[in-house]
């Protein structure tokens, strides 16, 4: 039951109550409807009933009292109205205008009250339709009056009552679950935008806000969510400028650190002791200087900062730029056909391939090779080394800030690097992931949006 | 004499420090903190280059350069904590040559500095056949180029460039009639590497342009090859 119901979405659930609310009312009102009409037209049938029969009881009485004739005479000579049949019991004999024999047992209903001297009405069902049988006490003649009319057009009527609140109810029910399913979307349709926005805002769109309404039951929820979304915009933004306000204040005392360092270096006169304390002053201060880059680039990647303007280039073409530039021997691995092309920032994404040759470099033994693979709407560079590879559980954690993969000593780059590939890389529509490569070692594929696939 | 280099930072550690490196060098370093001092170094007894830090106490960086300019012909290279583009590129529109971001390598600055000072190869020295005088045509009327004497001309006027925009022409010069990429013009003008900032070409071939074109808008001594890079066309 639990499961059902959670497995029954909002708007079915609304969509039921509707309906079901519907049936209850309509039938509820069919039935209301249908026995009051039906009690009034029983009532009016039988009154209809009792007049003709006092009617036609007078005629029988006279006649029997002037003429003294035999009873069967006198119903011989009076004709019952249509589908009624006149029974008159006298001296202990039954007699019918109908000629049959049907008379006690159609009477049997009101017998007893005739009897005793009243005028009894009732139903009978010994014939099909209905019939009503009145029953007057003639004692100037001494003897009983019976009329029994077939109800048949009453029934009718109250067939075709009865099939058409059958049919209401029917329809009132089905109206009621399109009511409900129209409610229920008027109702969910804020709760749709905000769902939209809410997807918007966690793929990283902060500027994402609900419309304004004029709906008293709305606008507390778009305001309190617009309100969420500043207060989450203001902490992101004063996150991300702390970083960048800690990163550039460090800028000058770093550059004085590493000028005033390089003249340290380029004096002849310090003991190997000194020198060798310079030396690694000068490795770390690099090393402090290269991440302190990193940082001031992931900070301009993050706030979407574009700095310089998209050019269309070759991939193959920049690879083997991008290897001149880290002064590599590694040569592009090709696959024939034209140079696919993509609009890129040039310097963003040598920066992007030079870092994973370092990375290559620094963790997986050595950059083997690149390749590149044109797939017609996207273009796949891969990066290959010859180290240990990185174990699957760490393939999405390396590209986190500051994570290094299992077993890596520490120190030896900025931790920052693949995050800025990886950013960079998502600023230009691609994607970039780690995979195994054959026959050992790991391989870093950039996929990013052709200039042909684009259009 | 040596060169004069100005070098306009408002922290005293790192002025300190690059005086002591950039004096190794052989450079005359005369320190400045703020830009009121600076330019009147500059105004008397006149400096060779210039190593101008954008933020300052009182008059900063951009609005030094803006007054500095006029006066004085010598290249400037901006040091820079800042490294939005809009800055920069508002720097080397005001007159800068060329630009380095704080945190930066001492050598990076000594080669910037050595580059702006070099004067341009001349391509055709190894075959001996050398062009030195180049007319270029222009809506305004011919514009005389002579290389050697470093003066540009149109008729009796004379055209002032600074360091960088005579070097930017003699490359464009030396070559005319070819496009040469931003890159190239960056590697022989600035003699930068592969990270080197394409926005430096454009804003001077601007700057250039305003001094030789008749309507800079629509330019015709220097025009632009749409996604190649720049041609200069000479008699």
């Amino acid at each position: 039951m639990t499961a059902s119901r959670r497995g029954r979405g909002l708007r079915s659930s609304v969509t039921y109550a509707f309906a079901f609310g519907a049936l209850v009312l309509s039938t509820v009102l069919a039935l209301g409807t249908y026995f009051s009409a039906r009690h009034f037209l029983l009532e009016q049938r039988e009154r209809t009933a009792l007049r003709q029969a006092f009617t036609d009881s007078a005629l029988v009485r006279d006649s029997l009292l002037t003429s003294g004739a035999e009873v069967s005479d006198v119903l011989g000579a009076i004709s019952p109205p249509a589908g009624a049949v006149i029974y008159v019991h006298r001296h202990g004999e039954w007699y019918s205008s109908a000629l049959d024999t049907a008379g006690p047992e159609m009477t049997t209903e009101v017998q007893p009250l005739v009897t005793s001297g009243s005028v009894g009405i009732g139903w009978t069902d010994a014939t099909d339709p209905h019939a009503v049988v009145v029953g007057i006490p003639l004692p100037a003649v001494d003897a009983q009056y019976y009329e029994v009319s077939v109800a048949e057009e009453l029934d009718r009527t109250l067939w075709t009552l009865a099939l058409a609140l059958a049919v209401c109810a029917g329809l009132t029910t089905v109206a009621g679950a399109v009511l409900g399913r129209g409610a229920s979307r008027r109702v969910l349709t804020p709760l749709k935008e905000v769902t939209t926005a809410a997807i918007k805002l966690s793929s990283g769109d902060l500027t994402t806000r609900l419309r304004s309404t004029d709906d008293p039951d709305l606008a507390a929820l778009v305001g309190s969510f617009n309100h969420m979304v500043d207060a989450l915009h203001a902490r992101i933004e004063q996150d991300a400028r702390f970083a960048a306000d800690v990163a550039h204040e460090l800028r000058t005392p770093v550059t004085t650190l590493t000028t005033s360092l390089s003249l340290l270096q380029q004096s002849t006169d310090l003991s190997p002791r000194s020198a060798r304390a310079v030396q690694l002053m000068t490795e770390e201060l690099e090393r402090f200087r290269r991440a302190l880059e990193d940082l001031l680039t992931l900070g301009r990647l993050d706030a979407g900062v574009h700095d310089g303007e998209l050019s269309t280039t070759g991939v193959r073409e920049l690879v083997r730029q991008a290897l001149k530039v880290a002064d590599s021997d590694v040569v592009v691995v090709d696959t024939g056909g034209p140079d696919p092309l993509v609009e890129i920032d040039r310097p963003q994404l040598l920066r992007v391939l030079t870092n994973l040759f370092r990375n290559a470099d620094l963790h997986g033994g050595g950059l083997t090779s690149v390749r590149v693979v044109d797939l017609g709407d996207v273009v796949d560079v891969h990066v290959e080394d010859r180290g240990p590879g990185v174990a699957a559980a760490d393939r999405a954690r390396i590209f986190e800030r500051f994570a290094r993969a299992g077993g890596q000593k520490v120190g030896t780059g900025s931790g920052l690097g693949l995050s800025i590939v990886e950013q960079t890389v998502r600023n230009h529509g691609g994607d970039v992931w780690c995979a195994d490569r054959e026959g050992g070692g790991a391989a870093f594929i950039v996929r990013l949006p052709t200039v042909s696939g684009r259009s | 004499m040596a060169t004069r280099l100005l070098v306009l930072e408002d922290d005293d550690g790192l002025r300190a420090s690059l005086r002591m490196v950039l004096e190794d060098e052989g450079y005359d370093v005369v320190e400045a903190s703020d830009a009121e001092l600076a330019l009147t170094e500059v105004a008397d007894p006149g400096v060779d280059l210039m190593l101008v830090d954008l933020m300052l106490g009182g008059m900063d960086g951009f609005s030094f350069i803006q007054r500095a300019r006029p006066q004085t012909d010598a290249p400037i290279v901006v040091i820079s904590a800042r490294d939005d583009v809009r800055d920069i590129v508002a720097a080397l529109e005001a007159g800068a040559d060329d630009y380095v971001t704080k945190p930066f390598l001492v050598d990076e600055v000594k080669a910037r500095l050595r580059a702006l000072l070099r004067r341009p190869s001349i391509a055709g020295s190894q075959t001996g056949d050398e062009v030195d005088v180049f007319v270029l045509d222009s809506q305004g009327g011919p514009l005389v180029f002579d290389r050697g004497a470093a003066v540009l001309a149109r008729g009796s006027e004379e055209i002032h460039l600074t360091n960088t925009e005579y070097r930017l022409l003699s490359v464009l010069a030396e070559n005319a009639g070819r496009v040469l990429s931003r890159s190239l013009l960056l590697e022989h003008v600035w003699e930068r590497g592969f990270f080197g900032d394409e926005r430096i070409v454009d804003v001077h071939v601007r700057r250039l342009r305003k001094k030789l074109e008749a309507d800079p808008a629509s330019p015709d001594v220097v025009v632009t090859v749409r996604g190649l890079g720049y041609r200069l066309d000479a008699r």
